[in-house]
């Protein structure tokens, strides 16, 4: 369980996070909505200690992560994966070496690290691209090696921030179905920042609407489930058909 | 073989046996002390892992300092403390003290600026995934930035080769000292000749070697 507690946090002058509380209880798929510069981002950081809160408490699991310094915050780190926009992967290394730095980061058994890799690539569908470069695959995939290796260390709390925002809508229904699978299949939690809502509805079961830095209402929903996106042409014309009339050229 | 080239055959390995050690000596002090300069300087800086104004306010000043000298006045300045460290301020051992001293400023600029271009994700990424400085630093920044390193590097071993030329002036020796005592001085102009030649063969070895090297390992 994630609660934060009367956090507040300010660059320079400017309250960017202001007096949120909100718990996100074990399981949940949780999201975070709102216009772009309302905070989530910022939010979703203060959760794993990006930004440290000027005030207030981030508890994970009941442990107040603001009062953690060097190795206990780092380890405190490990249980709570986290995937970005930008995929962030390191670009000089394979997609084995990329998920592979984060078992050596928590000394996972040398031995059992190439296995480890593999089943975590298994999981996001990518067990052929373990010697590939980021710059050889797509952004579906390369967003996908970052689930992956955000699950190297079986965290319990999976952060996305925007995780399907760069992303073509093949891509981002490739990803979110991963991300289905992540809750459902291993039981993580997550939390989704996105200013797109079918991202957020297709997969929340809770959503925190954020404005101005502040939480302006939070509400129960019911996923709908990630929409199957079909790469047959007719359906492009289907959709663009649906709401009007289509004058065929 | 050139006849002249036959006659100062002895001093002219002797003058490349010199280059060598002052280059060698500055590519080590640029390695391995203009490195870590460089990565603190990058890592104290405004929004980085470390921040720190005084320690960054500090080091830049100091590398600003030293580059701003004329390299010339900087060997001039640094004899009371090459005399201090090495004993004697004449010799290409005390040649060498000066050099590394600029290689390590000159080197040091390179590796900030080559660090500032690593997008700063990855290395977010690296810290929630509970990496430690040290961590970050050898597994995430060195192996994205390392191309650029080398080819800072390599910009770097050139201008220490300029650098070491003028160390004639406190008997460092070298290629760049011959050429001026016994081919400006002594007029042998074919001489001067041959070692600007060896120089730009020195240069294009280094330039090439760097580049197909940062070539190979980059894979962004
Ligand atoms: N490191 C920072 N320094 C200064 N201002 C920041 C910083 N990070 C975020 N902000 C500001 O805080 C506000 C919220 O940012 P962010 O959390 O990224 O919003 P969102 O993700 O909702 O678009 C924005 O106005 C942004 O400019
Ligand atoms: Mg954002």
């Amino acid at each position: 369980m994630i609660q934060l507690h009367h956090v507040n946090k300010r660059f320079e002058q400017f309250e960017a996070i202001k007096d949120v509380s909100l718990t996100i209880d074990k399981g949940e798929i949780y999201g975070i909505i709102g216009a772009s510069g309302a905070g989530k981002s910022t939010l979703l950081r203060l959760i794993n200690l990006l930004e440290v809160p000027d005030t207030g408490a981030v508890e994970v699991n009941g442990r107040d992560l603001t009062k953690l310094r060097g190795k206990r915050l780092r380890d405190a780190r490990k249980s709570i994966g986290m995937i970005f926009q930008g995929f962030n992967l390191v670009a000089n290394k394979t997609v084995y070496e990329n998920i592979a730095v984060s078992l050596e980061l928590s000394n996972y058994p040398r031995k059992e690290r190439r296995g480890r890799v593999e089943e975590c690539l298994r999981f996001v569908g990518l067990e052929d691209f373990m010697k590939k470069y980021p710059a050889q695959l797509s952004g579906g995939q390369k967003q996908r090696v970052a689930i992956a290796r955000a699950l190297a260390n079986k965290p319990e709390f999976l952060l996305c921030d925007e995780p399907t925002s760069s992303l073509d809508p093949n891509s981002t229904a490739e990803v979110l179905k991963v991300l289905e699978d992540v809750n459902k299949r291993l039981g993580v939690t997550i939390v989704i920042v996105s200013h797109e809502m079918d991202v957020i509805k297709s997969l929340c079961t809770q959503v925190t609407v954020m404005a101005n830095g502040e939480v302006y209402e939070t509400v129960r929903t019911k996923p709908k489930g990630v929409k199957h996106i079909d790469n047959n042409p007719k359906y492009f014309v289907d959709q663009l058909a649906k709401d009007g009339e289509v004058d065929r050229a | 073989m050139p006849e002249i080239l036959v006659q100062y055959e002895a001093q002219i390995w002797q003058a490349i046996g010199e280059t060598f050690i002052m280059v060698g000596v500055s590519i080590l002090a640029a390695v391995l002390l203009g490195l870590p300069v460089g990565t603190l300087l990058y890592l104290c800086r405004k929004g980085n892992l470390l921040e720190n104004r005084v320690a960054f306010s500090t080091l830049n000043l100091l590398v600003n300092i030293i580059r701003s000298f004329p390299f010339l006045l900087l060997v001039v300045f640094l004899i009371p403390f090459t005399r201090l460290i090495i004993g004697t301020a004449i010799g290409t051992a005390a040649a060498t003290v000066p050099l590394a001293i600029i290689a390590i400023a000159h080197y040091s600029r390179l590796v900030e600026q080559t660090l500032l271009d690593v997008p700063k994700g990855v290395l977010e990424a690296a810290v929630s995934m509970g990496a430690s400085v040290r961590s970050v630093i050898f597994k995430f920044l060195y192996v994205e930035a390392r191309s650029g390193l080398v080819v800072g590097l390599t910009t770097s071993i050139i201008s220490f080769i300029s650098y070491s030329t003028i160390m004639g002036v406190v008997g460092g020796g070298g290629i760049g000292d011959f050429a001026i005592r016994f081919g400006y001085q002594q007029f042998k102009t074919e001489l001067m000749m041959y070692m600007i030649v060896i120089m730009v063969i020195f240069v294009q070895i280094i330039q090439f070697t760097g580049m197909t090297v940062a070539r190979m390992i980059d894979k962004r």
